[in-house]
């Protein structure tokens, strides 16, 4: 196989990567917030909720978490999963991350002292405008190395998509591989994915300086 | 100001959220009246075959798309082409042959052949298409008429001195994980050859035979257990320093494994092999992938 060819059927794979990417962090970013919220409810009954939700998401595979996403539906309940393998892995892919973005939110948001909401409230401030004008700011800036270090996870983790079949570079990268009967596809693979990391990386210390506005 | 930064990240997000709703809907909208515009002789056929798609995933009569499960990485059945990309192979070929008698669409879906059975029982895929053994597996799927006997081997490397089966005792043996091979070596029953894998020193489960040839080379194994087919065409591709042990470890033959039960379209496919092994197509495509020797499909 040529080798403009292999990186054009990588390139392909990478575009599906990328949407894995994207899409999950689209959905999994703000659902991560509201488990935060649940995690740290004064509501008994919804801190123990999402408790064992992080949990069961911290402590099984992805893998096994995709399969159950999408071969659940079936033999649950006996329903056509036919158009289901994409939607599945974003939902498998977004879940799985919502939980441990919401334990790094939850660390930024429980570390901010609280003599800022006691100041907030003598100065008129309702809860939400505490939180959302006060807070979360400061918040944001104190997670994003920890939020860097998930998201460039991420990016490798796409490679779990192909437990449920989904064919995106790194699966492509071992067939092209398989029938080339080479390795020099998986080198291929492994430069797609530190300069798609190192761009995310930098993008990741651009939001950090710009959030740096104390200093 | 701050805050407007974060609202206006915030606006971004759902924005993007929405745009991405929205993007599916459109897609999935477009693909759906696109397959139906691909069938188009009437509209009123067109619309039934809407119908029926939404439904034959399972095991209903006559489904537009055919869609067949195949491991990737099997060469020569099923693989990616070295010159366009597409995946292509003789098993591959041959269900495009069989599609194109009855007017089908065929669906190639690359499966991670771990949990092959998992897709085929859930309707992923309408059929197991891809160098898939029977013996040994004869009452979990709806078999086809077999097409090609295979046998499975032992590829050594040509320096390792191993020349028979018992020369395999106290070495390290790979083999690929859920492989027919590897049921074989695990097999107590009778054609099993659970004692000879006794005799080796381990029984090495791989992902893939390319990682196997890897290691057969640096020599961390001094054996990979695989399909005969598979195994000229490796020794084809990576040149000198392997070879087959003279020795099978069995015979067995391949077949297209259906959902169990679902006969009907397993009948169907019957038919079309007969008609392209009548018409010579079955015989060409044999000879293109050079396993004429091997193939087994008879006429009735």
């Amino acid at each position: 196989m040529r080798f403009s060819l292999i990186l054009s059927q990588l390139g392909q794979g990478m575009g599906r990567t990328v949407t894995i990417f994207l899409l999950t962090l689209i959905f999994s970013l703000p659902l991560g917030l509201l488990v935060a919220f649940g995690r740290m409810s004064k509501n008994r009954i919804i801190s123990r909720l999402t408790k064992i939700y992080i949990s069961i998401m911290r402590g099984t595979p992805l893998m096994l978490q995709l399969m159950v996403v999408y071969f659940g539906p079936f033999y649950l309940f006996g329903l056509n999963i036919g158009n289901w393998r994409f939607p599945a892995i974003i939902v498998g892919f977004s879940l799985n991350y919502a939980a441990y973005f919401a334990e790094i939110y939850r660390s930024g948001i429980e570390s901010m002292p609280v003599g800022q909401y006691e100041a907030a409230r003598l100065l008129g401030y309702s809860k939400m405008q505490t939180f959302f004008r006060i807070i979360l700011p400061q918040v944001i800036k104190r997670i994003l190395p920890a939020v860097t270090n998930e998201i460039i996870t991420l990016v490798k983790d796409t490679s779990l998509a192909f437990s449920i079949a989904y064919a995106e570079m790194f699966t492509i990268a071992k067939q092209i591989a398989a029938a080339q009967t080479t390795m020099i596809p998986f080198v291929a693979a492994a430069v797609f994915y530190y300069v798609f990391n190192v761009l995310v990386a930098w993008i990741m210390e651009r939001i950090e300086k710009k959030f740096a506005y104390y200093r | 100001m701050k805050k407007k930064l974060i609202c206006g990240m915030m606006t971004a997000a759902m924005t993007a959220v929405l745009l991405a709703g929205c993007g599916n809907d459109a897609s999935g909208t477009s693909a759906s009246s696109g397959a139906s515009a691909a069938s188009d002789t009437t509209v009123s056929e067109s619309a039934s075959d809407v119908s029926a798609s939404s439904e034959t995933v399972g095991d209903s009569a006559e489904p537009v798309t055919f869609t067949v499960g195949f491991d990737a990485e099997y060469p020569p059945y099923g693989y990616m082409d070295e010159d366009t990309g597409e995946y292509t192979g003789f098993d591959l070929e041959l269900a495009e042959a069989v599609c194109d008698l009855y007017g089908w669409q065929l669906v190639k879906t690359p499966i991670n052949w771990d949990s092959k059975d998992m897709e085929l029982n859930s309707g992923s895929i309408d059929c197991i298409w891809n160098g898939f053994t029977i013996n040994g597996r004869e009452d979990d799927y709806t078999w086809s008429d077999p097409y090609v006997d295979n046998s499975q081997v032992m590829v050594v490397s040509e320096s390792s001195g191993i020349n028979t089966l018992s020369d395999l005792a106290g070495k390290n043996v790979g083999v690929q994980a859920a492989s027919a091979a590897l049921e074989l070596l695990q097999s107590e029953e009778e054609g099993g050859q659970k004692a000879l894998a006794d005799t080796f020193a381990v029984l090495q489960q791989f992902p893939d035979y390319n990682n196997a040839f890897v290691e057969l080379q640096a020599g961390s194994i001094d054996a990979v257990a695989m399909d005969i087919g598979v195994a000229k065409y490796q020794l084809k591709t990576r040149g000198e320093g392997f070879k087959i042990l003279d020795e099978s470890l069995n015979s067995e033959q391949y077949a297209i494994g259906f959902k169990k039960g679902n006969t009907e379209l397993c009948e169907k496919v019957n038919e079309g092999l007969q008609q392209l092994l009548a018409d010579g197509t079955f015989e060409e495509l044999a000879e293109k992938y050079e396993i004429a020797d091997m193939v087994c499909l008879e006429a009735k």
